[in-house]
């Protein structure tokens, strides 16, 4: 091997990257709390009677889920603007990301949804309880709690595809690789970096994941 | 399970070593003759350089230069499509054997690849609608600008732009082209040659030239340290000029001869 | 400009979606070989093994699919193996699979009561025949659904091989775009391929579960 590494290459860069982490972690927050969110909503109604609503959900669902990201993105960034829709490539980027996540959590939270016993709902309702609040108060935390799991390791799949961004110019941590290889052509020392960043990130987010599970389910905790 | 393993990392090791001492020792330009095979890295997304006809094999200017130095040598030819980004890590990584790709000369590139004398002209400049109002750096400011990310546009207007012109990078010509053409930037950095077929197209908002920024005439690029091979590509883009050859292949893609000054 | 039909295009694109076929097969075959290994590993109980395809798993689905296909590509021809667009993406979609895959069939395998190892054992079956003949076929009926439905994320994976060069339905969609400029068109065209080409796995997969459910 007649190659020897620069890592020091990179020093002069360390902004341009710490830039490129905030604005993964900075897309990978909203992604999470809208994705989840959406989802929650998709979920809830997925799970009630087939109406035309629920079937629009299952259409936009399985769209999503079927069709690769990077697709998505061209389409939303290229595309879209063709028929008079113009999103920024940080916005279009946001917004691939949050219909991708709501997509999956939308079939992983109906997932955990359907898996609380049909009694529970039916004693729920006896009691006098609204479907509102039989849903928010009795069907969705275990379910939540169910799906916990499933849940985080497709938010973090969703920042990890979220390197796909810089393909449209979106100046998050993949842009900043690119860029940098793009000056001094060390491709491997950069690539070799960024890929350990975001495996550190990865991981922070599953330990954050599980602190945020620590207080959301304080009474699921004091029963086990 | 172990030792299985580990003897299949041996393995893998050995055979690095063979072909690493395959590619340090040999001449390149020996090796091509010997495969009877050049292999030249090109543009697809680089009108009227290197884009693709309608069966997606790439086509242009570059694609018959490489065509022409393949046949002077008497190898057969295979072409590689890269981008601005990759082509020069792939040229480090031997996966090609020349770059004929629209390739600008600067110090940064000087230090990790060789390049031949000039073979193509190339004008750079900014470009966008009729009704942008630009005429030099400065007026870029509060303007976006689309690019291609590392090429020596990118590189020049880096220089050039002031601090609050927004400069959007992207990651090949075919992306910063459609990015135009979207509208997703006001202007683009790019060679007056590719402007002018972008300006064909219908959607294209009367692109027209705002300012030059630099002559910047294209080079053949090499692995460094391949001498050998440099000088014979050296000698049949001279051989080129000389007979009329290259200056076909300009009007044939350009609708122009070469410049003079490109012949000196 | 103007030399490309819809006809055109959707050839093209056909043409291309071959190579996302034979890309996905290749990726399907390697991660599943490299998985079946590395679940055996991981259910073979010694720590050391365990260890390594639990650190191997991390890295594989702890950093974007993206890096790795960049860091095989460019990487490998630093250590002077040469590899093609082609080779680069097939190695590191069966990394990437392979992680996925085995995280799955550990989770069918463990699936299976304890008991059953229990009851095997004091019937004097070996760690092998155990496997072989009580936890591996019931295991297997397990996995069957959530590998189809993983299949989806392989095709789709393969878009991704496009940037470094390779030539498949993405990519050819970012040539026509560019030289058509239909955007709309070009990239709805390719979504649809894509569906084309995994919602048969979705739905498969979906049967395959719910038919496992009733069957239990």
């Amino acid at each position: 091997m007649d190659y020897t590494f620069q890592f020091g290459e990179l020093l002069p860069y360390s902004d341009l990257i710490a830039r490129g982490v905030l604005s993964t972690v900075i897309l990978a927050i909203v992604t999470t709390v809208l994705g989840c969110l959406l989802g929650t909503l998709g979920a809830a109604a997925r799970a009630g009677k087939q109406t035309f609503l629920s079937r629009a959900v299952g259409v936009y669902v399985e769209l999503i889920r079927n069709t690769p990201f990077i697709v998505q993105l061209f389409f939303i960034f290229f595309g879209l603007p063709t028929i008079g829709i113009k999103l920024t490539a940080g916005e279009a980027g946001l917004l691939a990301m949050v219909i991708n996540l709501a997509a999956y959590s939308t079939e992983i939270i109906r997932a955990g949804i359907e898996s609380i016993p049909k009694g529970q709902l039916e004693a729920a309702r006896t009691l006098g309880l609204s479907r509102t609040q039989t849903f928010t108060r009795v069907v969705l935390p275990p379910a939540l709690e169910k799906i916990y799991p499933a849940l985080t390791s497709q938010c973090i799949i969703v920042m990890l595809g979220s390197a796909v961004l810089s393909q449209i110019s979106v100046e998050e941590l993949t842009f900043a690789a690119n860029f940098i290889q793009s000056r001094n052509f060390l491709s491997f020392e950069v690539y070799m970096v960024i890929t350990v960043i975001y495996l550190l990130l990865a991981i922070l987010m599953r330990q954050g994941f599980k602190l945020i599970h620590y207080f959301m389910f304080p009474n699921l905790r004091a029963r086990s | 399970m172990m030792s299985v393993f580990k003897s299949c990392l041996k393995f893998v090791g050995l055979i690095g070593l063979c072909i690493t001492a395959l590619s340090a020792n040999a001449n390149q330009l020996d090796e091509i003759t010997k495969r009877g095979m050049l292999v030249v890295a090109v543009p697809q997304d680089f009108p009227p350089f290197g884009s693709v006809g309608s069966d997606l094999q790439p086509v242009g200017y570059d694609v018959d230069t490489a065509a022409y130095l393949a046949e002077s040598l008497g190898v057969k030819l295979e072409l590689v499509p890269v981008t601005s980004a990759n082509r020069i890590p792939y040229l480090q990584t031997r996966k090609v054997d020349l770059v004929i790709s629209s390739m600008g000369k600067n110090p940064e590139r000087e230090r990790v690849i060789d390049f031949s004398r000039a073979y193509a002209p190339f004008f750079l400049g900014v470009f966008g609608s009729s009704d942008a109002a630009v005429a030099s750096a400065a007026d870029l400011a509060g303007k976006t600008v689309g690019v291609t990310r590392g090429s020596v546009e990118d590189l020049e207007l880096s220089k050039l732009a002031p601090e609050d012109a927004v400069i959007r990078r992207f990651e090949d010509n075919s992306t910063t082209i459609s990015a135009y053409l979207s509208g997703q930037v006001e202007l683009i950095a790019t060679g007056n040659l590719v402007a002018a077929k972008i300006a064909e197209k219908g959607n294209s908002r009367g692109l027209k030239s705002k300012f030059i920024i630099k002559n910047s005439p294209c080079y053949v690029g090499t692995h460094k340290g391949d001498t050998e091979l440099l000088t014979k590509v050296n000698e049949l883009i001279v051989a080129g000029l000389t007979s009329g050859k290259l200056d076909e292949l300009s009007m044939k893609w350009f609708n122009a001869e070469l410049p003079a000054e490109l012949k000196l | 400009m103007s030399v490309f039909s819809d006809w055109d295009i959707l050839r093209n694109l056909l043409l291309a979606a071959r190579w996302t076929v034979v890309l996905s097969l290749i990726a399907f075959a390697g991660g599943a070989t490299v998985g079946l290994l590395l679940t055996m590993m991981q259910v073979s109980g010694r720590t050391l093994l365990v260890r390594f395809t639990r650190l191997y798993i991390e890295l594989f689905q702890g950093t974007p699919l993206l890096m790795q296909l960049f860091l095989v590509f460019f990487g490998l021809s630093l250590m002077g193996l040469e590899v093609s667009a082609w080779f680069a993406a097939a190695l590191a979609l069966t990394l990437f699979s392979s992680a996925y895959l085995t995280e799955i069939w550990r989770g069918c395998i463990e699936s299976i009561p304890r008991g059953q190892w229990e009851a095997s054992r004091c019937l004097g079956l070996s760690y092998f025949e155990i496997m072989r003949h009580i936890i591996l076929p019931q295991a297997l009926k397990v996995a069957i659904a959530p590998t189809v439905g993983f299949s989806v994320q392989i095709v789709k994976g393969t878009a991704l091989a496009s940037i470094i060069g390779f030539v498949e339905l993405t990519k050819a969609g970012t040539m026509l775009n560019n030289a058509t400029f239909e955007p709309f068109k070009v990239f709805g065209m390719v979504a649809l391929l894509y569906f084309l080409l995994c919602y048969p796995l979705s739905v498969a997969s979906r049967k395959l579960e719910r038919k496992l459910n009733v069957a239990r």
